[in-house]
């Protein structure tokens, strides 16, 4: 009987056309929250080379994180020479707009950037369902009508992809690379609805 | 005990303020000839530089270090070594980017935005930027060096960047630094070393 509602759940979920969760299994959620850590220490400033290429259009730029306190991040970017492009604070689960520069500054160009970067920098995420692929635990969140899905490697423990989805379409996949102490040295985000990818490299200390 | 350190606090002010003074419209005017002169007699400039990113919410500016190229007329290369290696060469019409091996070329006229802010940077090398149409200037001289303070009239550029301070040696008037704040008060710091002047220079070195 313990099993019935899981086995429906698994007939529900298989039989939506999301790829994210086909040949998973589904298992009892084991915590209340998923934790991304990559950016989570308050005295750490995280900083990326970013590669950006839209619509086949390359630029690049540099990439700040800072986590501020409990519930807010500082996110900014600014080209190589240092000159602000956008500047978000992230407090809790609000968007504060510090600063955007005016050729970047519309609707779907801001709000496209602020979830990417919502999708990073959030922290405890509660947890809705979870599944198991074999070589991952996933956790599957709720985000207003979006859902995030978190990919910890069974074996190392590291988080190692965030795919945010619609019902039934992935929108963007978000992965983290070459991870020492809790720092991700090479992020890619890659969106699948639109021709959008972010690269990010950490600064290399001598 | 307060009283002491009340004047002690005086005094640190006003040694201060007696290091920068403003210059006098004599002074400016042979200034302003100096830097022309050295423009007139300049073909070609290199030089190291350390770039400063100050925020205000960071525990430690971000520091990156490259080169600089220039020549006569106005081609101008930036190359970033560490910690990442990017260069833009600005040529006529046209950035040149090479982005850890990505390449790309850019239309200047893309952005006028984008084209005062290029051209400013372009003219921060040679210290060509005594246009009183754009920015309000003032002077002041310190030991060693002239101090000189663009105020972005244009409010969109003040959007960005409210002032430009240039540094430039007092002997040669070659510039030493370039400061550009943001109207939050965050700022860029490119402080140049090891200029060479009218050193041989291929042209090839301006080509992506």
């Amino acid at each position: 009987m313990r099993f019935l509602p899981i086995s429906i759940l698994f007939l529900l979920i298989t039989s939506c056309s999301l790829q994210t969760t086909k040949n998973l299994i589904v298992k009892e959620v084991s915590h209340i929250e998923v934790d991304n850590p990559y950016f989570s220490n308050t005295y750490i400033d995280y900083i990326y080379k970013a590669k950006i290429d839209i619509y086949g259009r390359k630029f690049g730029g540099i990439l700040i994180i800072k986590k501020i306190d409990e519930n807010s991040h500082r996110v900014v970017f600014t080209t190589e020479f240092g000159n602000k492009l956008f500047d978000f604070l992230f407090e809790n689960d609000t968007v504060i707009n510090n600063f955007v520069i005016e050729e970047l500054d519309k609707k779907f160009i801001v709000n496209t950037l602020q979830n990417d970067f919502k999708l990073l920098v959030s922290q405890k995420n509660k947890v809705l369902n979870q599944f198991d692929s074999g070589l991952e635990d996933i956790y599957k969140t709720i985000d207003d009508k979006q859902f995030n899905f978190y990919f910890i490697n069974k074996k190392s423990h590291i988080l190692d992809k965030i795919v945010r989805t619609s019902k039934s379409k992935v929108i963007v996949e978000v992965l983290f690379s070459n991870v020492e102490s809790v720092i991700a040295n090479s992020i890619l985000i890659h969106h699948k609805n639109i021709k959008l990818n972010i690269g990010l490299e950490l600064f290399k200390k001598d | 005990m307060y009283k002491y350190v009340f004047i002690l606090i005086l005094l640190l002010f006003s040694s201060v303020q007696a290091q920068e003074e403003k210059m006098t419209v004599f002074e400016i005017e042979s200034f302003k000839i100096l830097i022309k002169e050295v423009a007139e007699k300049t073909n070609t400039i290199t030089a190291d530089f350390v770039q400063i990113k100050h925020l205000n919410f960071l525990t430690n500016d971000i520091e990156t270090i490259g080169k600089i190229a220039f020549k006569t007329p106005n081609w101008v290369k930036w190359e970033y070594t560490k910690p990442y290696v990017y260069s833009v060469i600005f040529k006529e019409n046209l950035i040149l980017i090479n982005d850890g091996g990505t390449k790309s070329d850019v239309k200047i006229s893309a952005s006028k935005l984008f084209k005062k802010l290029n051209d400013l940077i372009v003219k921060s090398v040679t210290g060509d930027m005594f246009d009183e149409e754009n920015f309000n200037i003032s002077y002041y001289k310190e030991a060693a060096a002239y101090k000189v303070i663009f105020a972005s009239k244009d409010k969109k550029l003040a959007s960005l960047i409210e002032t430009f301070v240039i540094h430039f040696k007092k002997e040669t008037g070659a510039v030493m630094e370039v400061k550009m704040i943001e109207p939050s008060q965050d700022f860029t710091k490119i402080v140049f070393t090891n200029r060479i002047e009218n050193s041989k220079l291929n042209d090839e070195v301006f080509t992506n």
